[in-house]
């Protein structure tokens, strides 16, 4: 199959070549980081293409060919033979109705009776949810309604895109558990499509994993985690950090996906390769049986197999680094005591509490991971800290000075903070001023700042980028990219200690790993502190010595990473530990 | 029992569909009706072919002819020429509203927007007073009164149209406020007087600069409704408004006097729409990431 985008500069290629078969009772999973194509691939299945954008090659569903189907004859197939469900469980669902009648609107039976059944089947035994409306609901429990809407019509297979990326990890490990739990039970065929090696991992017998258009690799999931035979799954299996121990240094994939056409007629992954060779420039490499049900796509696997095997095994069996410094050895940065924050929901109704009474503490020199999941309250904390929010309660200490009313300091006092704490935050996309060029944003910064003498290409500089980026705005920049001037710009000032809010779960993971490895490079170099907020286990475990967990607006535990990983206290920190995906088959069970 | 195959490719053979807007055939009219009606406003007695005050009552109420293209009118002047004339107070007028109502709205708009609390009350409150007035009922009363001219009509309908700009602005800037980059901003320690200008500012200009072209448009229109009452421009002198209301008497004879200033309104009140819908549509999307 094969996918293309007519644009007035003429088409351009979304998927190259895609060759996939499910089988009934099967799971497979298609692995991509952003443009590779998955979700494309996804709606081309069900042909549900956006206009302009066209699928040739055929898809065969049951026998049958389905691919140019008249609408009519393809809206019979939908729901009945072939399914789709999407990511992002708030916007799915129709907001106006009961999510009871929109799990039976296709099923053959649409009573209340068959909404609760169906609901139960996906988990949901209260049958009151049935005449709830979606807001009334979390995120859970939208998938799972989304999901029995999906299945309300038998289908032969299942196509999930993205089906918990936009929950949180316990949540996440629930809805991989019941999906895994209905494949079986119906002996429906899933395709699992996701960005994430560990979600693939733990749920799918057979990977593909797709990029810039074109499958490289296609294996079993212990297969392609022992031992991956291509540079590319190498490469994404190591960018992604470990949960389980600390990494000296992430394994970086250098650059971003390119577009398919500009890697046509050669292996779309020569110019990030470490291994590119003349033979890897001569047409599409074809994928290559290498092993009983094992497919690559790389030309010179056969050369350099050891080598590949070798740096998965370098890298595997590198040494952790020493101990991690122990916290509170400076003087403290940061200190936040029984901090409490209201929010005022509309007139007439309660407050709601998001912080309720956190007391944290950050030494100089020292990172500090803040993990919870939404709603716990964490960057609630940090815009306190910052003093983007004032809280309503309790004590910020930022260096001495009594930081916890921002409205209140004299300005010389709210300069001098300024030039200790910076933020970096979550969205690459709007965090840059988008008519400001990088240069003019960096140099408005250092205008502020305490050193006179640094300059914009300094700036870039220290975090990686080249000089000539200056001129360029943020439209014409990578979300990786984008990242790194927003820590340029944080560092414009001198900072000693660094908020970061989510900054790398909105990126690639093997962008994700250049990121943090900047970070490292950034606080050996200039002793930085940071305050590293993230949802996200594993990267905590890489970019930490110390954590709090915070849950419902609390602390629940906290202490050093490789304690409160390796051995929590807290149910919760339990629970959330035992979410993170593992390629273990009991995982989902437990 | 099931499975999903999708297998081989050859090249796809859809029809070319564009995904960005194009540049449409009702665009490019209005450009041209607009820089036609520029070129007048700007050279309009060295392009018109007569005087447009000469009277020759010997000619008057004359129909089209070669000297006359469309014809003349009760006192003999040449229409073609007072309504190319005519274009610079239709033209002039309703720029200067606008680009007056966009600089006072933009002011208070981002000051409301990003300031909030008392700033934002009083502003917003004042705004609201305004808006409840009815425009057009006010100039008349306030010109008719004081007996003032063109300028005093103008400089009205700014203070008059500028809260429609303000209420955009401020609504667009609450947008950006809690963007991260403008938090990141004020997260630097840069003043708000800087914020406002360089990042909270550029970003909703687009929405304003789109707003005056619908405010151009709304000033024609009341601009000459005011000359057609007499209001605004003095009498005899070569205005749309006050040529339409002049030549009402004469529909039946020389229909041209009142169709040609009429037709030029109607023209050039839709061209502005046009291309303000336009401005609004490409503009928005200017610089937003994906």
């Amino acid at each position: 199959m094969r996918i293309e985008a007519r644009l007035p500069e003429g088409a351009r290629t979304i998927v190259r070549a895609l060759d996939l078969d499910v089988a009934a009772g099967e799971t497979v999973g298609i692995v991509g980081e952003s443009g590779s194509g998955k979700s494309l691939t996804a709606k081309a299945l069900v042909g549900l293409l956006p206009p302009g954008v066209h699928a040739s090659g055929s898809v065969h569903v049951n026998g049958r060919e389905t691919l140019g189907l008249p609408e009519r004859s393809l809206r019979r197939i939908r729901g009945r033979e072939i399914s789709l469900l999407l990511q992002d469980p708030f916007t799915m669902l129709n907001p106006l109705l009961r999510v009871g009648v929109q799990v039976v609107e296709t099923a053959a039976e649409r009573t209340r009776e068959e909404a609760v059944r169906r609901l139960a089947e996906v988990g949901i035994r209260d049958p009151a949810v049935a005449g709830r409306y979606p807001f009334q609901l979390s995120g859970g429990m939208l998938q799972r309604v989304a999901l029995a809407a999906a299945l309300a019509s038998d289908p032969d297979i299942l196509i999930a895109d993205e089906p918990t990326t936009a929950l949180d990890v316990t949540t996440q490990r629930e809805i991989l558990a019941l999906l895994a739990r209905i494949q079986e039970a119906r002996g429906m065929g899933l395709v699992l499509i996701t960005h994430d090696l560990r979600v693939a991992f733990s749920i799918c017998r057979r990977i593909y994993v797709l990029y810039a258009g074109s499958v490289l690799e296609v294996a079993s999931g212990s297969e392609l985690e022992a031992e991956p035979l291509h540079p590319y799954s190498l490469g994404l299996l190591l960018s992604e950090p470990s949960v389980e121990r600390k990494l000296g240094e992430l394994a970086v994939v250098e650059g971003s996906v390119p577009f398919p056409d500009a890697v046509s007629g050669c292996c779309p992954f020569v110019p990030r390769c470490a291994w590119a060779a003349p033979a890897c420039m001569e047409g599409d490499p074809p994928l290559r049986e290498v092993g009983s049900g094992r497919f690559s796509a790389c030309v010179r696997l056969d050369d350099i197999r050891p080598e590949l095997e070798e740096r998965h095994r370098a890298v595997e069996e590198a040494v952790p680094p020493d101990e991690p410094r122990a916290g509170g050895e400076g003087a403290a940065l940061v200190t936040a005591t029984d901090l409490r924050k209201r929010f005022a929901r509309r007139r007439g109704q309660d407050e709601v509490a998001a912080l309720k009474g956190v007391s944290i503490e950050v030494g100089a020199g020292e990172s500090v991971g803040l993990v919870g999941e939404s709603g716990s309250g964490k960057t609630t904390l940090a815009r306190c800290i910052v003093g983007l929010e004032t809280p309503t309660d309790g004590r910020v200490l930022i260096d001495g000075i009594e930081a916890s009313d921002y409205s209140r300091l004299r300005s010389e006092q709210r300069r001098a903070i300024r030039r200790r704490v910076q933020m970096v935050f979550q969205d690459p996309y709007s965090s840059l001023n988008p008519v400001m060029t990088v240069g003019a944003t960096l140099r408005e910064a250092l205008s502020v700042g305490p050193d006179s003498r640094t300059t914009e290409a300094d700036l870039l500089a220290r975090v990686g980028l080249p000089t000539h980026y200056a001129a360029r705005k943020p439209v014409a920049l990578s979300g990786g990219e984008r990242q790194r001037v927003a820590v340029a710009r944080a560092l414009a000032l001198q900072p000693r200690l660094l908020v970061c809010d989510e900054p790398v779960s909105a990126l690639d993971v093997s962008v994700q790993a250049q990121i943090l490895n900047l970070f490292a490079a950034l606080r050996a170099e200039l002793g930085l502190a940071y305050l590293f907020i993230t949802h996200d286990l594993a990267v905590v475990r890489q970019v930490a010595e110390r954590v709090y967990v915070l849950y419902d607006g609390e602390v629940v535990e906290s202490g050093p990473v490789n304690r409160v990983l390796d051995a929590p206290s807290h149910p919760y920190t339990a629970r959330l530990v035992a979410s993170v995906p593992r390629t273990d088959p009991d995982w989902l069970e437990a | 029992m099931s499975g999903v195959v999708a297998a081989g490719y050859e090249p796809a053979q859809a029809p070319a569909r564009s995904r960005r807007r194009r540049v449409s055939i009702p665009v490019i009219l209005a450009a041209i009706v607009l820089l036609a009606g520029l070129v007048c406003a700007l050279f309009g007695p060295w392009i018109a072919p007569h005087d447009p005050n000469e009277q020759d009552l010997f000619a008057s109420l004359a129909g089209p002819s070669r000297n006359h293209l469309l014809g003349t009118d009760d006192l003999g002047r040449d229409i073609l020429s007072r309504t190319i004339v005519g274009a610079r107070t239709a033209i002039l007028g309703p720029a200067l509203i606008a680009f007056g109502a966009m600089l006072i709205g933009n002011f208070f708009g981002v000051l409301a927007g990003y300031r909030g609390g008392g700033s934002d009350t009083v502003i917003s409150r004042i705004v609201d007073f305004v808006y409840a007035l009815p425009a057009l009922l006010i100039a008349i009363v306030v010109v008719g009164v004081l007996g003032g001219g063109y300028f005093l009509a103008v400089g009205l309908l700014v203070v008059l149209f500028a809260p429609v700009d303000t209420r955009i602005v401020r609504a667009a800037t609450l947008e950006q406020r809690n963007r991260p980059y403008v938090e990141a901003a004020r997260l630097l320690g840069l003043s708000d007087r800087r914020i406002m200008a360089r990042h909270v500012w550029p970003n909703v200009l687009p929405i304003a600069l789109a707003n005056a072209f619908l405010t151009f448009a709304f000033a024609i229109v009341s601009l000459a409704s005011l000359s057609f009452l007499g209001l605004g421009v003095g009498p005899g002198t070569a205005d749309w408004g006050r040529m339409l209301s002049d030549s009402r008497n004469l529909l039946l004879d020389v229909p041209e006097a009142a169709l040609a200033p009429g037709i030029a309104i109607v023209l050039v009140a839709v061209s502005v729409n046009i291309m303000g819908d336009w401005l609004s549509e490409n503009l928005a999307d200017r610089g937003r990431a994906r």
